[in-house]
């Protein structure tokens, strides 16, 4: 596809992942370089890890053929309920309700484009979007203490995380500091966030400092 | 060191833990416990400070928040200066170095006193703004000294050492205030399963129940006050914060507490095994529902030389022997008009000092209190007060006279004793402030002699602070509430077995606030309202004399109520006084509202984290990393740091930015140059209405821009006024990818939904940010192609590929966009990949574009080749006021197009049609060495008398070093239909530029160059 582009399909789709043989940076690598990472140690009340082996992909479409196609290709239904989060593939791929006809979907690194493709045949003329958004954000994990996590995030972030509020497989979109990050629980022994590339260091730096004071690692290993 | 006001034992301080502390630079001791105020009074400081205004001397009057007098400056260095902290709420600890607020050259012998002391008659309310009125241009000098001789703390000159930070708090119930009541309120709450935060400003919770002479179950009260918190605390879902003062009720239930988490630790927060500790901590709360029980304040009664040394809050003077172990002097005389004032002689004989004599306003009095008191054979003077004390330094003693209330009068012989305490009560005022920060008006209440609060929704209240006094009821009243909160918020009430209270039967109580002297209010010595601001009856009464009838002109006036204080103890006095000389009921009057936030808070608990590297998030594109390696100088570009110039050092010399600047342009249009335009907005749109969206939201047209191309668009807000421009390339028939500004990357995506969700859900078509998944580098000059095609398997033959074509083809290996658009007017190809991918690709230009000496580029230098070319940057050769036709961009707006667009309409408008309305131009200065000043003003006529005619003013100028000359883009009035005449800029420093008019385009106006 270099000599021109001549697509009869209504939407492009394009593999651009680049090939596991090209250096490749996660938006977090910067905030490695620049403000290090403390090693977790044995009194880290949090421990902070980078999943950037992941693909991620925007949905924006009807809930009732997105659910048709997505149980098709992945055997789960899609989250219908708002702040919905489905986890599925050992944890590693997931779903979740980011507004009435928007879903992030994650699976892992280089897929996106299997998937997209997959997709788009089982939906056949349905219009939906699909975007891949994988370069451009990160997920983030906390584990650790309960309380000391619910406390860091309570630092940062203005919505409920008490359990009562935020059980496990539910996900929503907050104010973190003065930016934004979608806030998950897959369950109940992690949270984790998804942040924007251009954001992940300004939002590194503050979870760093904010959990100061729960001794937080850095897990370097994802 | 002795001690000479402590008692050898109770107390709630731990007498095994001295600590030593200075105030004025004197070494005093105290106890773990003691707060500054307590350990000052067990010292014997009578002066504490200086007053505001008169400059009299003023001692310890409060045990609390309403603490008016003892206001200190902590702190050793110059970086760890706390201004106006309440001794009566500053926990005692070791090294605790505090001053005065006030006094010159120190509390004790003190100038400014001598000049209250004579001018004091001189100086009425009012007396700044009527002595230092003339002239007007001398009050900012006057100022200066007038705030040196009053004023209260002084900030600190150096960065504070500590840190901050806020916590974010849900609950179903806060509980504001950990007394009776409230303790009750949490208990009941918890009990139901509600999620409870409980807090209290003191450094221990359980308010009255801390110096109560009641007991609870027949145990000390402050027993079950430990029993209720220890439950309270085993419950995970209780909160408890201590030390933290609730001072700001805003609206929905928003509450702000400001926690001190270190200030009872020492001066800067001490760190823990070599961890900083958060000093203060501002909670935000969002709450379901408010308890408000934050008791009540006593008042004191208002009478002649009432601010002496040595008068005191009844009240006060119960909690200082009981919960300190102080007794605050030798000698007391009490004045009270009510029962709950006799505590304070009880306390004070069980301590065993001398009660003078008491003098009650009422006649007969007879409560349980009474009798005891008058069983220990203390003189008893019924329907007298206190109506003046004596003393300068210290009370000495006090004039006692029975007194005519309704008429205002003093109703027999005065009889004077010796003493050297006055304990005064008027009764108790609830704490209502935070009830009425949303803007609620209390009510007064003539039973209760005190407003009470109405309540906003969301708020109950329980306790004193709706006049709920008795022990017993204050606890069935905060179960009830505790209950009803825990049921409004979804649970089940249950209920609590309350610790049996032996009643007290109490005697009614009188209302009394200024007791009358022999001499009339102007004439006797100063009674005093307001000790903060020095505010007097007098003054309250001269103020209505004057006019001001209002109770927030009287306020104003006399400054009552006024700074750090809010009016805790005068308000309810002053407005009594007021109605008085107004010869109407307090309700008539009524009260002056009560803001945020209720104590001062420092700062640094405001700014929390976001301060110095955490102040604004930055924003970095994937190639941060190489820019910073490479010496790049950053430029804030929303909230981006975005390569401003790339400055070399040659021959050991670093050039400067001109230089920079002059060398990178060069580059580009002489060679190539690289720019890193990941920031530019980019949004992904896909539906099968994405193309008519695109026509009603762009001003061009886009029904048949083919796959494969890409075009400019140009959007206007619905007033036709430019708001944004980009390119949008068709990456399928029914799949668009637009470029935003920078800067205005979010609120162009929020507001294509903003079209799409309330004015078009018909169009199938929908928006996502790729913004931060794509990396964009531009290689821009006369040699990009040579560049690329060492690097990539696209066709670049300038028929295949021609300008404002998009391609897919690896680039360095990587799968790639790549649009041949221009911003420079250069041959030129942004190559979009993977962010992830950014620097291997960005590394690979460079190791290829040696040979070419491919040369970073910054914003500096994109700016100057893009106004050289005419290239609008929206927002700064627009400000919301320019049309696409005043920027002569009539080719961008499709007029014919069969939907209406964004801004169609306005541009129909005579206005948007004037001949003269401001229009893009070009400026050459006729002296090429001149760079214009950018926002310079442009006149027509240099000669006319100021003010002159402004004409226009320049939106961009550089220098260019490929014109060899400053240049320049300017918006001008009719400036479309006068190339060639000459305009005048004048400046600041009375110089006059000449320039002409141009076209805005001063480089290759057919465009061949990005056309090669």
């Amino acid at each position: 596809m270099s000599e021109s582009v001549n697509h009869t399909d209504r939407a492009n789709t394009y593999d651009a992942c680049p090939g596991a043989d090209i250096a490749q940076e996660s938006p977090l690598a910067w905030s490695f370089f620049n403000s290090g990472a403390p090693a977790p140690r044995p009194n880290s009340r949090v421990v902070l890890r980078e999943l950037a082996d992941r693909d991620h992909l925007i949905l924006r479409g009807g809930a009732i053929v997105l659910d048709e196609a997505v149980r098709q290709v992945f055997g789960v239904s899609l989250p219908a309920r708002p702040q919905q989060l489905v986890v599925f593939n050992g944890g590693v791929s997931s779903l979740q309700w980011l507004s009435p006809d928007e879903w992030l979907l994650i699976v892992p690194f280089g897929q996106a484009y299997r998937v997209e493709t997959e997709l788009r045949q089982v939906l056949g003329g349905a219009s939906v979007a699909i975007s891949d958004v994988s370069a451009g954000q990160t997920l983030v994990e906390l584990h650790g203490e309960d309380l000391a996590m619910r406390e860091l995030l309570m630092k940062s972030v203005a919505y409920d995380v008490h359990p009562r509020n935020f059980p496990p497989g539910k996900g929503v979109t907050v104010v973190m500091a003065k930016s934004s990050a979608i806030l998950r629980r897959p369950d109940d022994s992690r949270w984790e966030l998804v942040i924007r590339r251009s954001f992940a260091d300004y939002l590194y730096r503050w979870l760093l400092d904010a959990g100061e004071e729960f001794e937080i690692g850095v897990d370097r290993n994802s | 060191m002795r001690q000479p006001n402590r008692l050898n034992q109770g107390g709630r301080i731990d007498r095994s833990q001295r600590l030593t502390f200075t105030f004025n630079g004197q070494t005093y001791q105290g106890y773990a416990g003691d707060t500054l105020a307590s350990a000052l009074l067990a010292n014997g400081v009578d002066i504490v400070n200086r007053s505001f205004k008169y400059s009299r001397a003023r001692g310890i009057v409060a045990a609390g928040a309403e603490e008016p007098n003892a206001v200190v400056q902590l702190g050793e260095s110059a970086a760890e200066q706390v201004p106006n902290v309440r001794a009566t709420q500053q926990a005692l600890f070791q090294g605790l170095s505090a001053r005065s607020t006030n006094g010159w050259p120190n509390v004790q012998r003190d100038l400014m006193g001598m000049i209250g002391k004579l001018g004091g008659k001189m100086m009425p309310p009012g007396f700044y703004y009527k002595t230092f009125m003339a002239p007007a241009s001398m009050w900012m000098t006057y100022e200066r000294y007038i705030r040196k001789s009053a004023g209260l703390g002084r900030s600190p000159s150096e960065s504070d050492p500590d840190i901050y930070d806020h916590m974010h708090q849900h609950c179903d119930v806060l509980v504001i205030g950990a007394g009776p009541a409230g303790l009750a309120a949490a208990l009941t709450a918890s009990r139901s399963g509600a999620r409870v935060i409980l807090c209290d400003e003191q450094e221990e919770m359980g308010g009255s129940l801390l110096s109560s002479r009641q007991t609870l179950d027949e145990r000390p009260a402050d027993k079950w006050a430990s029993d209720v918190l220890e439950e309270l605390a085993d419950n995970p879902d209780v909160t408890l914060l201590p030390r933290t003062t609730a001072n700001g009720y805003h609206d929905h239930n928003f509450v702000t507490l400001h926690e001190r988490r270190t200030e009872h630790l020492g001066h800067t927060a001490p760190s823990v095994a070599g961890k900083r500790q958060v000093r203060s901590r501002m909670h935000r709360v969002r709450a379901g529902r408010v308890v408000l029980a934050s008791g009540a304040h006593e008042r004191p009664l208002v009478y002649a030389g009432n601010d002496i040394p040595g008068n005191m809050l009844a009240s006060a003077v119960s909690t200082y022997i009981r919960r300190y172990g102080v007794v605050p002097g030798n000698q007391l005389v009490l004045s009270t008009s009510n029962d709950d004032g006799y505590q304070a002689a009880l306390d004070w004989l069980e301590a065993g000092r001398e009660v003078v004599a008491i003098a009650d306003s009422r006649q007969a009095p007879k409560g349980e209190l009474v009798e005891a008191v008058r069983a220990q054979g203390v003189t008893i003077i019924e329907g007298a007060a206190v109506i003046e004390a004596q003393g300068a330094n210290r009370v000495k003693g006090v004039r006692i006279a029975p007194i005519d209330v309704a008429g205002f009068r003093i109703s027999g012989a005065v009889k004077e004793f010796a003493c050297d305490t006055v304990a005064s009560s008027g009764g108790f005022s609830p704490v209502i402030h935070l009830a009425s920060h949303t803007g609620s008006r209390p009510q007064w209440n003539d039973e209760l002699i005190g407003f009470i609060p109405t309540l906003p929704k969301g708020m109950l209240v329980a306790g004193g602070a709706h006049g709920v006094y008795e022990l017993a009821e204050a606890l069935q009243d905060g179960a009830n509430v505790g209950s009803q909160a825990a049921q409004e918020t979804g649970f089940e009430a249950v209920s609590v077995m309350l610790p049996s209270v032996k009643a007290r039967s109490d005697g009614k109580a009188m209302a009394l606030f200024q007791v009358p002297h022999d001499k009339p209010t102007l004439r006797a010595p100063k009674q005093f309202v307001d000790l903060q601001n020095d505010v007097t009856a007098a003054a309250i009464e001269l103020a209505t004399r004057e006019g001001f009838e209002s109770i927030e002109h009287v306020k104003r006036y006399t400054a009552m109520g006024f700074g750090t204080d809010q009016g805790k103890l005068g308000n309810i006095n002053g407005m009594a006084i007021a109605a008085r000389c107004l010869k109407r009921s307090i309700p008539e009057v009524g009260t002056t509202v009560f803001r945020p936030n209720y104590t001062p808070v420092t700062f640094g608990a405001i700014v929390g984290r976001h301060c110095r590297e955490l102040f604004d998030p930055e924003r970095y594109t994937a190639l941060h990393q190489w820019h910073v390696e490479h010496g790049a100088e950053f430029e804030d570009v929303g909230q981006w740091k975005r390569p401003w110039y790339f400055p070399r050092t040659v021959n050991g010399k670093r050039e400067t930015m001109h230089e920079a600047v002059a060398r990178e342009c060069r580059a580009v249009r002489e060679g190539i140059g690289i720019l890193d335009a990941s920031t530019l907005g980019k949004i992904d749109i896909q539906g099968p209405d994405t193309r008519e969206f695109l026509g009603r939201v762009y001003t061009n047209k886009w029904a048949k821009l083919p796959v494969g191309k890409v075009r400019y668009g140009l959007m206007c807000k619905d007033d036709g006024m430019v708001m944004d421009d980009g390119t949008t390339s068709c990456l399928a028939e029914d799949h668009f990818l637009m470029t935003t500004s920078t800067g205005g990357a979010a609120a162009v995506l929020e507001w294509l939904e903003l079209w799409h969700q309330t004015e078009w859900p018909e169009l199938d078509v929908t928006f996502s940010s790729v913004t931060d998944h794509w990396a964009t580098m531009t290689i821009t000059g006369p040699k990009a192609r040579d560049l690329l095609a060492e690097l990539s398997d696209i066709d670049l033959d300038r028929e295949a590929f021609r300008f404002m074509d998009w391609r897919e083809g690896k680039v360095a290996g990587v799968p790639a966009r790549v649009f041949r658009i221009s911003f420079t007017g250069e041959l030129a190809y942004e190559i979009n990949v993977q962010a992830r991918a950014a620097m291997h690709v960005w590394k690979a230009l460079f190791a290829h574009g040696e040979k070419y000496d491919l040369t970073p580029y910054g914003t500096e230098t994109m700016h100057v080749l893009r106004a050289e070319k005419g290239f609008i940057i929206a927002g700064q050769d627009t400000d919301g006021s320019v049309t696409p036709e005043d920027l002569g961009m009539q080719w961008a707006v499709g007029y014919d197009k069969p939907f209406s667009w964004i801004g169609k309409r306005a541009l129909t408008r005579p206005d948007t049609a004037r001949k003269d309305r401001k229009q893009m131009v070009g400026l050459k200065p006729k002296d090429s060495a001149v760079v214009l000043e950018e926002g310079a003003q442009i006149v027509f006529d240099p000669g006319h008398a100021i003010p002159m005619p402004m004409m226009g003013h320049v939106t961009s100028s550089y220098y260019s070093p490929t014109l060899d000359s400053g240049f320049a883009l300017a918006l001008v009035k009719g400036g479309h239909e006068r190339m060639g005449q000459t305009v005048y800029l004048p400046m600041a420093d009375g110089k006059v530029h000449e320039a002409e008019i141009v076209s805005p385009i001063f480089l290759d106006p057919k465009g061949e160059r990005q056309n090669v």
